[in-house]
Formats: C-alpha cells, structure tokens, sequence
C-alpha cells in the first residue's frame, strides 16, 4: 500500500526512494524490538528499586522479604531472549517494609 | 515609550502581530499519514522571520502501531532533507491506573549532535481510546546568529496503560535558518490528530 505525507496540509504520494527509506527506517525499528523491550524492562524495574532503596542504607537491617523481593527485581532480566518473554514478565509483589 | 517606577522601555510589536498574541498560521489534521510538515513559503504556512516564536499544538494524536514514538527533525533546505543537527534531552514522569509510578531522566532519547529524529515520547498506545496531546515551541527558527531552541511537553497514552508525560528541550545546533518542521512516527503512520501551528513575537 502507497504511503502518503502531508506537507503543509497537502497529501504526497511517497516517491519510491522515499518509499524505501521509510521501508529501511521501519525494518531498522523492527530490529530493535527485543532491545527496546528489555529497556523498558529495565526502566520500570529500576524505578521499583529505587523505591526501596532507602531500605538498603547501611543503618537499616533489610528483611528477608525486602531482600528477597529486590533480588528478584534485579534477577528479572535474566534469560530472556524474546519480545514476547519480556513482555509477559509480571514484577513482584512488593512486601511490607 | 512606556514606563514603570524609574525604567522606561520602548517597543514596538511588529504590524503582523500587532498585539503580541499567538497567531495561528495553520492545523493540519492527520488522515494515515506518513509524515506531517510545515514547510515555510507554501499554502499560508510561515516558518521564518515573521514570528519571534513558533507553537506546534498536538490534538488526540492517534497512531496506526502500537508502541511506537513520535519524533521530529528539522530542514534547512525547504523540506528538501531533514537532518538538522540537534543536541537534547529528554525526561519523564508516569503512573499507572493501578498508582505505580515512574520519573527520571530518559538518556536513551537524548541527542548528542545528532542529524537524526528527537523522539518526543516514548511508546503511544494505539488502541481505540489512546491518544497523544501537547506542545512544541521552536524559537526564533530563522535566526542567522544563534542556535535554535526546542522545548516540548507531550501527554499520552502509554502502550502498558501508563498516563505518560514527556519534557523534552534541545536545540538544533545550525546558524542556519530552519525553514521547515517534520512530524512522524517510528514506526506506521499517524493515522489521526491535528498538528496546530502557532506564531507570537
């Protein structure tokens, strides 16, 4: 299917060297799909450990269950090798502290 | 000439924008479109010196794939490429339905002397319901002397359910004037929304 561009308002059928740009821009992000999974994998879990964090400070005695739950946070990048692997990843249950 | 306690100033807004208010030069409304420009010089779109600042407004921007990131880059050349080169960066602030929250500073969207697209959000939905709404100021475009500055706030639906905030700001890093703007998106089209193009002086 032809792909269109407004410019200014005016719709542009895409000439075939825009054509295959925007074909190799559109396979390059197919690529990057586990990459981009696993980044944002990482950005939820970061920010669910940076929760905790002040729990972890040397004048605080962890508890087990804390321990626990942030070393699974941490484990939950561990072998995943597919898009949908990553995205079927369910976090932890976040213990009382 | 006008004065306040012992300062006097003396301006005078130019006779395009006599007031100083925001001016709307055009609004573009999507339809499966791969790309949405303003291009200075061509059906009523203005892109140059008339205007001190420029706004693009983004209404219920839809989109046609699912996690996929708006992005901007700027021409030089009267659309003909779009390759400026910009430096940026790029934060946000999340939180689900459910009270789970995000908010830091996003270095993988940054810009380092890049030619390449600024993402201006991270991972829209596309479902039904879910949209992307905000603001892009791009200040000063044709300025022959300084850079141009770029800051952007953008809301939208976030493909994991999140309501998800964007602030982004960099400039583009040419003493060139830019003379037109291209929106799209990373992947698929925009398949819905009106991009809304302002000028104040």
């Amino acid at each position: 299917m032809p792909r269109y561009k407004l410019v200014n308002g005016i719709s542009i059928q895409l000439t075939a060297e825009e054509e295959a740009l925007r074909d190799a821009e559109e396979q390059a992000w197919a690529d990057g799909a586990f990459d981009r999974a696993m980044a944002d994998l990482r950005q939820r879990r970061n920010s669910l450990l940076s929760q905790t964090d002040y729990l972890a400070l040397s004048d605080n005695t962890l508890s087990s269950d804390m321990s626990t739950y942030r070393q699974s946070l941490r484990d939950i990048t561990s072998g995943l090798t597919t898009v949908e692997e990553v995205n079927a990843v369910v976090f932890p249950e976040k213990p009382e502290a | 000439m006008s004065t306040y306690g012992n300062l006097k100033y003396d301006f005078t807004f130019p006779a395009s924008n006599p007031s100083g208010s925001l001016v709307l030069i055009k609004s573009i409304t999507a339809s499966a479109s791969a790309s949405v420009s303003f291009v200075n010089g061509s059906n009523g779109v203005v892109l140059d010196d008339t205007y001190k600042a420029y706004k693009f407004v983004f209404k219920n921007i839809h989109i046609s794939n699912d996690s996929t990131r708006l992005q901007f880059n700027g021409s030089t050349d009267g659309g003909s490429n779009y390759n400026v080169t910009k430096t940026g960066t790029f934060f946000i602030s999340a939180q689900t339905e459910g009270g789970s929250t995000i908010f830091q500073y996003q270095g993988t969207y940054d810009l380092a002397q890049s030619t390449g697209v600024q993402v201006l959000c991270q991972d829209q939905g596309n479902g039904n319901d879910e949209s992307g709404s905000g603001e892009m100021w791009l200040y000063n475009p044709s300025s022959t002397t300084y850079v141009k500055h770029y800051t952007v706030l953008y809301h939208h639906y976030h493909a994991a359910n999140y309501a998800w905030s964007n602030l982004i700001a960099g400039y583009c890093n040419t003493t060139s004037a830019v003379d037109a703007i291209q929106f799209n998106m990373s992947s698929g089209n925009i398949d819905d929304g009106t991009i809304s193009l302002y000028g104040i002086n």
